[in-house]
């Protein structure tokens, strides 16, 4: 039974195979990888790559009705990956509250690095370069926006630390990230209930991705804690 | 296979576009039980586990919090109801989310506990049920791909090809892996060691009744 129509070209149908291919080498090859690795943080890194390779098999299908399933898809790879990450966050927490007078180790600040970050320059021009960063990150929006702002960010942290004053700690962070959520989402909806008033849509859409790559750097850094502790 | 051979008589279809969900005293009953299990779960308590301590005659109380008791009652009644939902639905990528759902729920039920050894195996249970997601969209992905619906009343009249036996298959091995069942149960087995009984089981029924719809929608699907 052939159900394609017959306007699609051929070589569009021909590459259903070989992308389902793709997809489930993609897949073994991503969990031998993680069944050599020991070390958590790779683990989780890897099992995404896993849930791409589901992503491609969907999207290898190409008609309208997979682009639908795409979403779910991702919204449920994305929510499994956060609530094993909080799992992983919870269960560190524990081992601390267990043992509050174990001497905290030196990797469970914010930025645990092997090498010294003692430069002069940190000492004294990084607050301004960090303002510049968010500045510029800011006025660019988007997800380029989002990385710049989010260098600006990790620059500020560095330059605290280096100066021997209390890297800060950001708790609310997933707070951030679920309000540019909630405006990525909104900004969507508008793009498709009013369509003339594109222009806010885009904005409130470029603006909550940009808070969603800047706040993303948090967790990155909160995870990272505990696979260094085993070196 | 047809509804009728499978589940009891046809009540009636409820049809939402190309999903049509189909109404079977099999399937009625399964969901009627879920939602029982469901409401029973919402309102009862918590137990205690009464732990014997070595080197001394003192018993330690291992109990839930209030905080926690809430998290995990509402995350226990939404797994009771996705599990309810994946009873009845009649589209195949529905009972695929369903399931990746109630994945989701479980690891989130136990991830309020205190012991680091129940979090240790929901954080693998995470990994291997995130894996698994793989051959579960992948398979309803891939029928898709090979008859054009996901509609299981549709389905359910079209023979068979390779390509659906490969997607049905695969199916199946993501539904072992997501419900913990199969060759990843230590994992899952050591997540209820743990106080807050009522809440834990819903962990356990759901993966049960799960596994009950799976062979049901693969017997449709392939026979």
């Amino acid at each position: 039974m052939i159900l394609v129509p017959t306007h699609v070209p051929e070589a569009f149908v021909s590459m259903y195979l070989p992308s389902i291919y793709a997809a489930l080498i993609v897949g073994f090859i991503a969990t031998m990888a993680i069944a050599s690795k020991r070390r958590e943080i790779h683990i989780l890194i890897l099992t995404d790559v896993v849930g791409f390779a589901m992503i491609m098999v969907v999207a290898a299908v190409g008609t309208d009705l997979a682009e639908a399933l795409i979403l779910p898809g991702l919204v449920v790879e994305l929510a499994e990956i956060m609530a094993i990450s909080e799992i992983l966050l919870s269960r560190e927490m524990h081992k601390i509250e267990a043992n509050p007078h174990k001497k905290l180790k030196k990797s469970d600040s914010l930025l645990p690095m092997p090498f010294d970050f003692d430069l002069e320059i940190m000492h004294t021009s990084p607050n301004f370069i960090a303002l510049l960063l968010i500045a510029y990150g800011i006025f660019l929006t988007g997800f380029t926006g989002g990385a710049v702002a989010g260098a600006g960010l990790i620059i500020y942290i560095l330059s605290r630390k280096a100066r021997g004053l209390p890297a800060i700690t950001i708790a609310g962070l997933g707070g951030v990230s679920g309000i540019s959520w909630c405006l990525w989402i909104i900004g969507f909806a508008l793009l498709f209930l009013v369509p003339g008033y594109w222009l806010i849509g885009l904005l409130l859409a470029a603006c909550g991705l940009l808070l969603k790559v800047a706040s993303k750097i948090g967790l990155i850094g909160a995870i990272m804690k505990e696979d260094i502790d085993r070196e | 296979m047809d509804f009728a051979t499978l589940g009891g008589n046809l009540f009636g279809t409820i049809p939402f576009g190309d999903i049509v969900l189909y109404l079977t005293p099999f399937n009625l009953f399964l969901f009627a039980i879920l939602l029982v299990f469901t409401i029973i779960i919402a309102i009862s308590n918590t137990e205690t586990q009464v732990e014997a301590t070595f080197g001394s005659l003192k018993n330690t109380n291992v109990t839930v919090g209030k905080k926690e008791f809430k998290q995990r009652r509402i995350l226990s009644i939404i797994c009771g109801i996705a599990s309810a939902g994946a009873m009845i639905t009649g589209d195949l990528f529905n009972f695929t989310l369903f399931m990746a759902l109630v994945g989701i729920l479980n690891i989130g039920i136990v991830s309020s506990v205190k012991q680091v050894s129940v979090l240790d195996s929901a954080f693998n249970y995470g990994l291997i049920a995130m894996m698994c997601s793989l051959p579960l969209f992948g398979g309803a992905a891939i029928i898709l791909a090979a008859t054009g619906t996901l509609s299981l009343s549709i389905l359910s009249s079209m023979p068979a090809s390779p390509m659906v036996i490969f997607g049905a298959v695969l199916i199946l091995l993501g539904v072992l892996g997501e419900s913990g069942v199969a060759p990843f149960f230590a994992s899952k087995a050591e997540m209820f060691r743990t106080a807050g009984s009522p809440f834990l089981v819903i962990i356990h029924l759901s993966s049960l009744f799960i596994i009950i719809r799976a062979v049901e929608i693969l017997l449709l699907v392939l026979l």
